[in-house]
């Protein structure tokens, strides 16, 4: 195989090799080995209908590619007699990889779906492409799920090109280079303890008992406020002025859950413990982002301290830009969304709180979330889907207790909006009198809702089925979330109604064709979130729902469902990365889309996608598909 | 490839070559050869006009259909060496400049290699007129060969199989876009032949399911076909 130079081959396999170049694997691959393939193909055509591979064909030989057209599986349902189509293969696209890596015949039908062309190679040449080509021999053996990690590289990259650095967030915390604590006993002074930083030039003291466990932290923070605001002597044993009970995290966790702690509680150092939780070492904030300018903690700190409405407005903007930073180091769609929410919660929190400080209406009430933000999945679109659980305090009405906090939820919710939460346009607000209501009055209102729902109203009322509280105390809500699942879990005529609720957003897939578009005047544009995401948001919910899962975010509730053994473990694993991905290129959409300083939306151009990006796209669409399957057969739909 | 040309052209080279054609391999006439199995040559002549008496062939591209399939290890894609030829009109239609046309082969050697590649099966062309008498004009001009070969013309097939379908006319084009194919290089007689293969693999497919199984069933139905025209000329 000489890498002769391109000119010097026929037209018609340098077109070939054009083709290939087109489609993964084959973009990979080098050109001899393209080259190898388009000299040994032979072009087959199969009229709509023809059969292309069958079962009974024996041991498969031969290799194929999709050159125009499409083939689809068939496979017969015992049960029912009927013909089901199992796959569609697409141009570009290759089969029969498993039966000829298995040296055994097809299970499935191969049809020809419509006029089609088909390249294909014998066993040999493609036992010399597989040995010598590694592209190839890597998607061969790994199928689809080869392609899913460049998707993911690209996803990085892109992000990276504005950033440059590769540190993963995926990381083990025991594979940083965790310094070698510095610790003091809890009755050392304040003085000698800040001899002890000073000398190990360091930031921070871990405070342990006899056996190593951290019993509180000092840093030079704390020192600062300690001299600044003489709150004591320096000679004061320093358990009386430390952090008690500091943060930690066992070694195995990974650097993304350290960021996470971190940004919740604003904290710049954590203790990492062995299982006996005793202290092993320290990291702290710039250990995870020193080589990056990722600044998650202290922009949450910044968020979580501004004091003026406007500085949080203004900080929208770094959101914005950590979010293409976190993409850049490696976090997956469900580690951005966590990072977004977490955001989200901290701006919800400092914009409450600052409306406390100026105006308390005086009654403990608890800050609902519902929807992609109860859930935790929130992008960078996003809209308020709010309420209040308030607790009535004694000699007042509900009436009356409604009538002080409905102008602070106003407040809030139009100051959330100055922040870049656009008011929801339905109403599902906390100054919407019907959703700010005591815990009597929300148990009534799921009582109501659970016996007069029908499939029409649930589509848009479901999203109360995923709740969250945001801020205040939290215990109401569980209360009230325990009741509710009890009575869902009792109600197989309600779950049958979600479950008919859930198969309305059809994935964008006609059975034989390849992508649906929305029905809009956009007539090229699919709206991932409403025909890609929300498929198996829906279907998820109706199994969680009915097996007493309370999480509402969709992979850990995918997670709890397999654990529980009503997910198949492979069937979770395949379905939670069918929703990251689409979940991933709707945010790749929204960095995009601001950094042309356009508007946000949910639709794409299937066509502006890259071929890979558009066949990974498809597979997670089929994958929905199955979910809603799974949906039918439970339900009998 | 060329290597294996060069290989050829060595053998062919040596005592006992016989420019008269007797060496070469008989042409084949349409009998009961099963389509399913048989070779068939498909192919596209550029040339720098229209004119068959004074135009000459510039380049050859074919393709062989082989057991109902298109296996690419066995086509033909020559620019033929013609430095005498002016050009300057057609170079804008088949993109094949002076440069290209210099570095092509001894005409001679590459007619007896095509003959020889050819091994007498049924040509294809679309509107398989034009090409038949450029390349028998330009067979007898440099070898002196004559011998007649079966021709078929795929602009008659496709009708003759597909007598509902509505192209948008009539030329390769019009076919090729009706049945959605992408030509790589239109005007590049490779890529055109290639195109023409595909839609004589179409056409091939739906003559099975007719039952028109043998080269000669096939050639009796196009000669249907063409009477059944004419007639409806009158």
């Amino acid at each position: 195989m000489a890498a002769n130079p391109d000119n010097n081959r026929p037209q018609n396999t340098r077109a070939i090799m054009a083709f290939l170049r087109e489609h993964a694997p084959f973009s990979n691959m080098d050109d001899a080995h393209l080259a190898h393939f388009a000299e040994h193909a032979a072009l087959r055509f199969y009229a709509d209908g023809d059969t292309v591979l069958s079962p009974d064909d024996g041991v498969v030989k031969r290799f194929y590619v999709v050159k125009q057209g499409r083939i689809r599986g068939e496979r017969v349902n015992e049960k029912e007699g009927r013909t089901e189509t199992t796959f569609e293969i697409s141009q570009g696209e290759c089969f029969p990889l498993a039966a000829l890596i298995g040296e055994r015949p097809t299970r499935t039908l191969h049809r020809a779906d419509g006029d089609t062309f088909c390249l294909s190679i014998e066993q040999d040449a493609f036992i010399t492409l597989f040995s010598e080509s590694e592209p190839f021999r890597d998607f061969c053996l790994r199928g689809v799920s080869s392609l899913l990690d460049q998707v993911n590289q690209r996803i990085q990259s892109s992000a990276m090109a504005s950033i440059g650095s590769s540190n993963s967030l995926d990381t083990p915390l025991e594979r940083y280079a965790l310094r070698n604590p510095i610790v003091c006993s809890p009755d050392l002074p304040v003085r000698k303890a800040v001899a002890r930083m000073h000398e190990n030039n360091v930031g921070s003291i871990i405070i342990t008992d006899d056996n190593r466990h951290p019993k509180g932290i000092f840093t030079l923070r704390d020192l600062r406020t300690l001299v600044a605001e003489e709150k004591a002597p320096l000679d004061v044993p320093i358990q009386q002025v430390m952090t008690p009970d500091p943060c930690r995290l066992p070694a195995h966790a990974d650097a993304f859950e350290a960021a996470m702690l971190m940004a919740e509680h604003h904290f710049a150092h954590l203790c990492v413990v062995d299982d006996e939780e005793r202290l092993i070492g320290v990291v702290s904030e710039r250990d995870l982002f020193s080589l990056q300018r990722v600044d998650l903690v202290n922009l949450a700190r910044t968020i979580g301290t501004a004091t003026h409405l406007r500085t949080l407005v203004s900080l929208r903007s770094d959101v914005s830009r950590l979010v293409d930073a976190m993409l850049a180091h490696g976090a997956d769609s469900g580690q951005v969304v966590k990072i977004i929410t977490t955001l989200n919660d901290v701006t919800v929190r400092r914009v409450l709180e600052l409306n406390l400080k100026r105006n308390d209406p005086g009654i403990p009430f608890t800050w609902l979330t519902f929807g992609s933000e109860g859930r935790q999945e929130q992008t960078l679109l996003t809209d308020q889907d709010n309420g209040i659980l308030f607790q009535t305090p004694d000699g007042m009405t509900e009436d009356e207790v409604r009538e002080r906090l409905l102008p602070f939820a106003q407040n809030v919710n139009k100051e959330l909006a100055e922040c870049g939460f656009t008011l929801c346009k339905g109403n599902i607000m906390a100054s919407n009198p019907k959703l700010c209501l005591s815990e009597r009055e929300w148990d009534e209102w799921f009582i109501r809702f659970i016996d007069a729902s029908t499939p029409q109203n649930l589509v848009y009322s479901s999203i109360f089925l995923d709740m969250r509280a945001v801020f205040g105390p939290t215990e109401p809500l569980h209360n009230l979330l325990e009741k509710v699942l009890t009575r869902i879990r009792k109600n197989a005529l309600f779950q049958k109604m979600l479950a008919g609720n859930a198969l309305q957003r059809r994935p964008p897939l006609t059975v034989f064709r390849g992508f649906r578009y929305v029905n809009d005047g956009n007539k090229h544009a699919l709206d991932l979130k409403r025909q890609g995401l929300a498929p198996f948001v829906e279907a998820v919910r109706v199994f969680a729902l009915a097996h007493g899962v309370e999480t509402a975010n969709t992979l850990e509730r995918m997670d709890a469902l397999a654990r529980k053994g009503v997910f198949d473990a492979k069937d979770a694993n395949a379905w939670k990365e069918a929703y990251s991905l689409i979940q991933a290129i709707r945010m790749r959409a929204h960095q995009e889309m601001l950094n042309r300083g356009e508007a946000l939306t949910n639709y794409i151009d299937p066509d502006d996608l890259n071929p890979l990006d558009r066949r990974i796209l498809r597979e997670s669409f089929r994958q929905a598909q199955r979910l809603q399957q799974k949906l039918e057969v439970a339900y009998q739909l | 490839m060329l290597e294996r040309l060069k290989h050829w052209l060595n053998g062919r080279r040596g005592p006992g070559t016989d420019p008269d054609g007797r060496n070469l391999p008989q042409p084949k006439s349409p009998g009961d050869q099963r389509l399913s199995d048989c070779r068939l040559i498909v192919l596209d002549l550029e040339t720098t006009g229209l004119n068959v008496a004074k135009d000459e062939v510039i380049a050859i591209g074919a393709v062989a259909i082989a057991g109902g399939v298109i296996p690419l290890d066995d086509q033909f894609d020559l620019i033929l060496r013609r430095p005498e030829l002016d050009i300057r009109e057609t170079v804008l239609i088949h993109g094949i400049g002076p440069e290209a046309l210099t570095q092509g082969h001894e005409t001679e050697d590459a007619l007896l290699h095509l003959l020889d590649w050819m091994n007498g099966d049924p040509v294809l062309a679309y509107h398989s007129a034009f090409d038949q008498k450029f390349l028998e004009k330009t067979l007898r001009k440099t070898l002196g060969y004559s011998r007649p070969h079966t021709w078929m013309d795929v602009a008659d097939l496709l009708p003759a199989f597909f007598p509902d379908a509505k192209p948008g006319g009539k030329g390769l084009d019009h076919w090729a876009e009706y049945f959605g194919l992408e030509v790589s290089e239109r005007h590049h007689a490779a890529a055109d032949a290639l195109a023409t293969a595909e839609l004589t693999l179409i056409a091939l497919n739906k003559a099975n399911k007719d039952g028109v199984k043998t080269l000669k069933e096939l050639n009796n139905k196009l000669r249907y076909h063409r009477r059944l025209q004419n007639m409806h000329r009158f």
